[in-house]
């Protein structure tokens, strides 16, 4: 008797010690994560703020005795050749991505649609044959697109990247979009085309903007992709003019003596579009990602 | 408003028949509904009146119109569907204005017809809301809002009232019955639940299988069944069919049970059994027409009860006849047992006999 009492007495907090010690190593494990993700982003801003010299000290600075923002002014000059080159990559990178990402959307929208709405011979097949690009790592296509695009005449042109990002980002677009617009009612569109709309109205009017959030994500990640692509523009471009950013970077700062500090601001001023993107756009992202996770 | 006619109406899915040679007349300001099990082609009759599917083969006409190439929108219909398909991301204004702007109306005459709608449908304090913050009974009305606003021809409803719990579902019955009463709408219906249109249609067309199987007023659907599929499927509980055999005995027509019993026949049955190709027939009586009878009479049959289902204001009691069950209601105030031995005694102007093969129900003449 007096043990029964002692174990049912006992239960509850012991079962609550065992929920606090997992939740701490939880806590201890997410903490971990954020720091490995983060210090070395941390790291990149401070030295991207430090003199050239103070960049190669053993032991470190972990804080630059005499902070500078002469690496950015340099960047973002236009009058000197650094900043020259840097701007214009920036721009090339700017524009190659914003160009994959509305070919991408523009394609993958109506894609995903009919995948969703329309029944036709060899769908399920073209469904799949989408993702075929998707099993194989990148590098593998390397060889064969670069002689395809020599073959065309697209080598030394941006148009050679965006096709080369559109194949690489569709498929998951198509896919993302096809579940979007899988959740979304065919009533909703039949009650529009009844009301008055025609079939395309009814797509436009009320589909499209039910299915914004899954258009924004898809967007995202075309950008992201083609934004940060390296070994694609690094094989398909060779002069100095069209280099994207992440090849451009590479480049310019290894050719004579690395400028740690002027690599470290580039590389922060190339993450800043992203994030910004990110931060402004992220419940969608997330909304898109988790919908159809459960019933509303 | 307006008829709608279909002309030995076909719809076929490669090999599937969905809808097959359905040939109905709705006059206008008639409500009919389309009733049967799920499956029976109900929907797709009515989508293919609203122009959602396409036609395979026949010819659907409404007002003078032959409509089989016309878009949705051209047909001036109107929709109510299950899931009551409000656009999620508009106000209830602009779900109601949304079918007025397609077709270009100016701007303040919408208002006033929105409103207008709004007020007969008592939601004016629900204009601004979006359709996730309405109840069910709420966006039900909404959707039969966004139908009425625009005053078509004919109004298309698919299955309204299933999506809404028990006793919100017989209160919007009657407001759509008096929604129809007060605007004289033509109204085409499509319900699985036979309830819904013995209380609110005109007319009611029975289908099973892609056939049409009965169409007329509910009380002759009640009352003459054309097969065994209307005569179990309209009515609650259903009604009893009962398999027998059917012989004479002394010069006189009888029905005779796997028990053994046999059942006397009034002239007008006789006849009906005389001209049926077959030996095998099957009884059919409702719940209100058997009589049960604690001990025997004459012309009754002998039976164990099986299940006591009191209900209040009525009992209904199971028996187990020729294989069959038999369902019997009586008062609340006779005490029946499991297992008591009762005996039946059928209406003969009330029942129903049927061919056993053909399942038809039989003629007299």
């Amino acid at each position: 008797m007096t043990a029964m009492t002692d174990t049912v007495a006992r239960r509850p907090s012991s079962r609550r010690r065992q929920i606090d010690g997992w939740r701490w190593s939880g806590r201890i494990f997410l903490v971990f994560m954020l720091l490995y993700t983060a210090l070395p982003m941390v790291w990149m801003l401070i030295t991207s703020i430090k003199s050239g010299f103070a960049a190669m000290q053993f032991p470190p600075q972990w804080w630059p005795d005499q902070p500078t923002l002469a690496s950015y002014e340099k960047l973002l000059d236009p009058q000197n050749s650094v900043g020259q080159d840097f701007l214009h990559f920036f721009w090339n990178s700017l524009f190659v991505s914003t160009t994959t990402t509305i070919l991408s959307v523009i394609v993958a929208v109506p894609a995903a649609y009919a995948f969703s709405r329309f029944t036709f011979p060899g769908r399920n097949f073209l469904f799949f044959a989408v993702l075929l690009r998707n099993m194989f790592p990148a590098v593998i296509f390397l060889v064969p697109l670069f002689i395809l695009m020599r073959a065309i005449g697209l080598v030394n042109t941006h148009g050679s990247l965006v096709l080369t990002y559109l194949t690489f980002g569709l498929p998951l677009a198509i896919w993302l979009l096809k579940g979007f617009y899988d959740n979304i009612p065919v009533q909703l569109e039949q009650a529009a085309r009844i009301d008055g709309a025609t079939r395309f109205q009814a797509f436009v009017l009320i589909v499209m903007p039910l299915s914004t959030p899954g258009i924004i994500a898809t967007a995202i990640y075309s950008f992201i992709g083609a934004w940060n692509e390296y070994i694609y523009a690094y094989t398909f471009l060779s002069k100095n003019e069209q280099l994207t950013l992440p090849v451009g970077i590479q480049r310019f700062f290894s050719e004579n003596t690395t400028d740690f500090p002027g690599l470290m601001a580039a590389s922060f001023m190339m993450s800043v579009p992203v994030v910004v993107l990110f931060l402004l756009l992220q419940r969608y992202f997330v909304r898109a990602l988790t919908e159809g996770a459960v019933k509303h | 408003m307006a008829h709608v006619v279909l002309n030995d109406l076909v719809k076929t899915y490669g090999a599937f028949k969905a809808v097959n040679n359905v040939s109905l007349t709705i006059n206008d300001g008639e409500f009919v509904a389309l009733v049967g099990p799920s499956g029976c082609g109900k929907t797709t009759t009515l989508n293919l009146v609203a122009g959602l599917t396409s036609v395979s083969s026949g010819e659907i006409v409404i007002g003078d119109r032959v409509v089989n190439d016309l878009d949705p929108k051209d047909r001036d219909i109107a929709m109510v569907f299950q899931n009551y398909a409000l656009y999620p991301q508009k106000s209830v204004y602009k779900n109601l204005a949304f079918p007025l702007q397609m077709r270009k109306l100016p701007s303040d005459e919408i208002d006033k017809k929105v409103r207008e709608a709004a007020r007969v449908l008592d939601m004016t304090q629900l204009l601004e809301r979006k359709p996730r913050e309405l109840s069910g009974g709420q966006q039900q009305r909404v959707a039969l809002g966004r139908a009425l606003v625009r005053d078509p021809a004919v109004f298309l409803m698919d299955e309204p009232l299933s999506n809404l719990d028990a006793k919100l579902r017989v209160q919007m019955r009657s407001e759509i019955k008096r929604f129809h009463q007060d605007l004289k709408a033509t109204i085409i219906y499509v319900t699985h639940d036979q309830l819904e249109a013995v209380t609110m249609a005109d007319r009611m067309a029975v289908m099973s299988g892609g056939y049409l199987q009965q169409y007329d007023t509910p009380a002759q659907v009640f009352a003459h069944p054309v097969n065994m599929f209307v005569a179990s499927f309209i009515g609650s509980p259903a009604m009893s069919l009962v398999p027998v055999e059917a012989s004479t005995e002394e010069g006189a027509p009888v029905l005779i049970g796997a028990e053994g019993w046999r059942l006397q026949l009034s002239p007008h049955n006789a006849q009906k059994v005389a001209k049926a190709k077959t030996k095998k027939v099957v009884l059919g009586a409702r719940h209100s027409t058997i009589k049960l009878h604690k001990s025997a009479v004459p012309g009754s049959i002998p039976a164990r009860a099986y299940t006591v289902e009191p209900t209040g204001d009525i009992t209904f009691v199971q028996a187990f006849l020729s294989g069959a069950i038999v369902n019997v209601s009586v008062p609340p105030t006779v005490a029946v047992a499991p297992d008591e031995q009762i005996w039946l005694e059928f209406d003969q102007d009330r029942m129903h006999l049927f061919d056993g093969e053909t399942e038809m129900a039989l003629q007299a003449s």
